[in-house]
């Protein structure tokens, strides 16, 4: 089979292990397969990084490559390392993913914590039902004179279309080692894993010019395959693309479709959320138990697990709509959605990628943000990443319950009505945000959309698995860092310093000595919740709360309604927790609305006046108060400036907003 | 959209890609794309000489790329890359 030369990095090595390990590169077009490949060969034994200067992800395998009995010299395993370069269509792109693939192989780049250095081998990855496009790719990538392995692959979609692939002929005519593989099945890795030892310097040098490549491409397609000319209808992929690309038909199916998406994610994410939460409630506990009490005690409980379970609680719906997402796009699908709401989310300057990154967002903004990785464009990328916190998530939701059920007790319609008009408001400050960010900030004309649709076919659940572990590595590893760093922060600010208790808790407490026991549980109970708000409005919190107090003074809050907008910032949820304490209540407490319903101002005026609830309303659908996410958003826009961005931006709009809501209302 | 109206009148008759029926076969013959998106839709196989078929008309379409022997792919196009890019019809 083999006509190749090995190289002299191919060479047996009498100590493996001294030798350096090989680097394999894996180029390819999108949708071949590749990143399946590389699931297949490296399992789990990998590390994902990004490629310096960018987001782009950058993933890293170890697999042991076989080098053969040479002569004298022993077969023996040699350590390798795959390198998952980003899908191009070409080396030659002006874009960015085509700069780094060409940087990787010319051994100016390398990823983030690998040596920089030329990879000793280039795997270039080719998509057999459409080869004649991926000779093109291959043609470049021999230009490059490394040693060279091609991997034909989705070979069984291939065959099934009919179409013969003579690998031998390719090698022949190439020089460097050629296998059919499929990474769905797994035909023919074993054999490309022996074939990375035998990797050659191709034997031709194919044309530069683009013509000239074609033609070469073209004459080795026609010498090395076999099939029913022009036979392109596949009707399978017809029939489906005829429903789901429908105007009309298209759009009612991908709705239908996310429906079930995030109402899967609604119903099993709360399951294992609340594990988490119980989990993370009872380590809290236990370690109270286990400290002397004191500031140790509080920092280990209600900073450092509660700053953990403040980030593992994500990870629930984090991975579920990463593992879902992975299964819909390896079936194809998801280029077909994008197809279908390009058009109506265009006029905002977004494309039709957009639209998963908007609608998880409502779920949570965190695993919104990651998904908008999928958007090709840098520009709209960015501004979907900075749109993304305006959608109503889950984390708003209490205080919309809080605030709507103040607001229009017993009247279970407007209630609704209001529920609906929240969201609406978040997607309208969204859209026009868009509009603006694509006008101004990152102007540029909208790409019009060219967008592959890759053969329908049954979705790998290993590769769901693997994205969804590495996306659940990246968000513990670099975001979970930094919220949690953020949560112990909120949480000194709101704990200390600690004061002394005030004289009504101290009176009520002595009054508890000699009361009855069922009266004394009573008063002890409201004696800690004096003791409670008074430590709350005397901490580092409480105290910033007092002071800017006069900027939220327009809105209608007093310094109560201030400290809580700033707790909130941890989560906005927290809100509630915070304005139970403040006014009075237990959160676990039924009538725990009643008694923030009548909260009052310290001139005892009622605080939660219809204006006031609307100002808060507002406030809460637009503000961003989530620093866990503009951790995120740092992250995958590449900057803090993004993050700050979308803080100045939503909170000055938030504000402007709410005071005008309060001015309306009042 | 213009071009493409003139184009018609000469001979032999092009047609612009967005002005094929559905079904209707064509050899690309002129991709009048600006700079990155010609390099992007040319590599993605829409080059001069490649056989295509209009899967769906409107706004965006689908093509399907005929690269010889079974193979060949599909893409969705906007219709501002549709309307530029001329083919003999079959």
């Amino acid at each position: 089979m083999s006509t190749a030369t090995p190289q002299s990095d191919t060479r047996p090595a009498e100590a493996p292990t001294a030798a350096p390990p090989l680097r394999i590169a894996l180029l390819g077009n999108p949708n071949t397969g590749k990143t399946t490949l590389f699931n297949r060969l490296s399992g789990l034994r990998h590390k994902t990084s990004n490629f310096p200067g960018t987001t782009l992800e950058a993933r890293v395998g170890r697999i042991r490559v076989v080098v053969p009995a040479d002569g004298a010299a022993p077969a023996v395993e040699r350590a390798a390392e795959i390198i998952d370069l980003p899908g191009i269509y070409s080396l030659e792109l002006d874009q960015l993913e085509a700069e780094t693939c060409r940087a990787v192989l010319a051994g100016r780049a390398a990823p983030r914590g690998q040596p920089v250095a030329e990879p000793s081998a280039l795997c270039v990855v080719a998509d057999a039902t459409n080869l004649p496009r991926s000779l093109m790719l291959v043609g470049e990538a021999l230009r490059r004179r490394l040693p060279t392995v091609i991997a034909i692959n989705m070979i069984d979609l291939a065959r099934r279309r009919g179409i013969h692939i003579n690998p031998a002929a390719l090698e022949q005519e190439l020089g460097c080692p050629v296998v059919c593989t499929s990474a769905r099945t797994g035909e023919g890795l074993a054999e490309l894993e022996l074939a990375f030892a035998r990797a050659a310097v191709p034997r031709q040098t194919p044309p530069g010019a683009e013509a000239g490549l074609r033609a070469w491409a073209d004459t080795l397609y026609a010498a090395a395959a076999a099939g029913e000319p022009d036979q392109d209808a596949d009707t399978l992929t017809d029939r489906l693309d005829r429903a789901f690309t429908h105007p009309v038909l298209g759009v009612a199916v991908f709705a239908l479709v996310m429906a079930g998406l995030f109402w899967t994610i609604f119903i099993l994410a709360d399951i294992p959320t609340q594990w988490i939460e119980a989990v993370f409630g009872a380590a809290t506990e236990g370690v109270r138990a286990v400290l002397p009490e004191g500031v140790i005690a509080d920092l280990a409980a209600d900073g450092i697990v509660a700053g953990v379970g403040a980030v593992v609680v994500f990870l629930p719906q984090i991975c579920l709509l990463f593992f879902l997402i992975a299964l819909l796009e390896d079936t194809g699908y998801l280029a077909r959605a994008a197809f279908v709401v390009d058009r109506l989310l265009r006029p905002l300057g977004l494309p039709g990628h957009a639209f998963v990154p908007l609608l998880s967002a409502h779920a949570c903004a965190l695993p919104g943000i990651m998904a908008a990785r999928a958007i090709p464009d840098r520009r709209e990328r960015l501004a979907t990443i900075l749109v993304a916190p305006f959608m109503s998530c889950s984390a708003r939701l209490p205080v919309y319950i809080l605030l709507i059920g103040i607001l229009f007790r017993d009247r279970p319609a407007m209630a609704a009505l209001a529920f609906v008009g929240c969201y609406g408001l978040g997607i309208v400050a969204a859209a026009g945000s868009a509009l603006i960010a694509r006008r101004t900030i990152l102007r540029g004309a909208s790409r019009p959309m060219a967008l592959e649709l890759p053969t329908y076919k049954r979705p790998s659940l290993r590769t769901a698995a693997m994205t969804t572990w590495d996306r659940a590595v990246v968000f513990l590893r670099k975001a979970g860092t930094n919220i949690m760093a953020i949560s112990i922060i909120l949480w000194w600010l709101g704990a200390y310093p600690h004061v002394p208790p005030p004289a009504d808790a101290v009176n009520l407490r002595e009054a508890a000595v000699a009361a009855a026991p069922a009266e004394a549980e009573q008063l002890v109970q409201e004696a800690d919740r004096l003791e409670a708000a008074h430590q709350k409005a005397n901490s580092f919190a409480g105290r910033i709360g007092r002071t800017i107090q006069p900027i939220f003074e327009p809105l209608g809050y007093d310094w109560k309604l201030t400290v809580g907008v700033i707790t909130s910032f941890a989560a906005r949820e927290v809100f509630v927790s915070t304005m139970a304490v403040m006014v009075g209540g237990d959160e676990e407490d039924e009538q725990v609305l009643d008694t923030i319903a009548a909260a009052q101002r310290d001139d005892g005026t009622p605080l939660f006046t219809p204006a006031v609830c609307w100002s808060l309303l507002v406030y809460y659908v637009l503000a961003m108060q989530c620093l866990p996410t503009l951790a995120v958003t740092a992250r995958e826009a590449g900057g803090v400036k993004w993050a700050l961005l979308q803080l100045v931006w939503m909170c000055g709009i938030a504000y402007l907003a709410a005071m005008l809501a309060f001015h309306l209302a009042s | 959209m213009e071009r493409g109206v003139q184009q018609t009148r000469t001979s032999p008759v092009a047609l612009s890609l967005s002005q094929l029926r559905p079904g209707q076969r064509g050899i690309v013959r002129q991709a009048d794309v600006a700079g990155d998106d010609a390099a992007l839709l040319r590599a993605m196989g829409l080059c001069c000489n490649a056989k295509v078929r209009l899967c769906r008309a409107g706004e965006p379409c689908i093509v399907s790329v005929v690269t010889g022997n079974g193979a060949g792919c599909r893409i969705g196009l906007a219709r501002p890359l549709a309307e530029k890019i001329l083919v003999d019809p079959e």
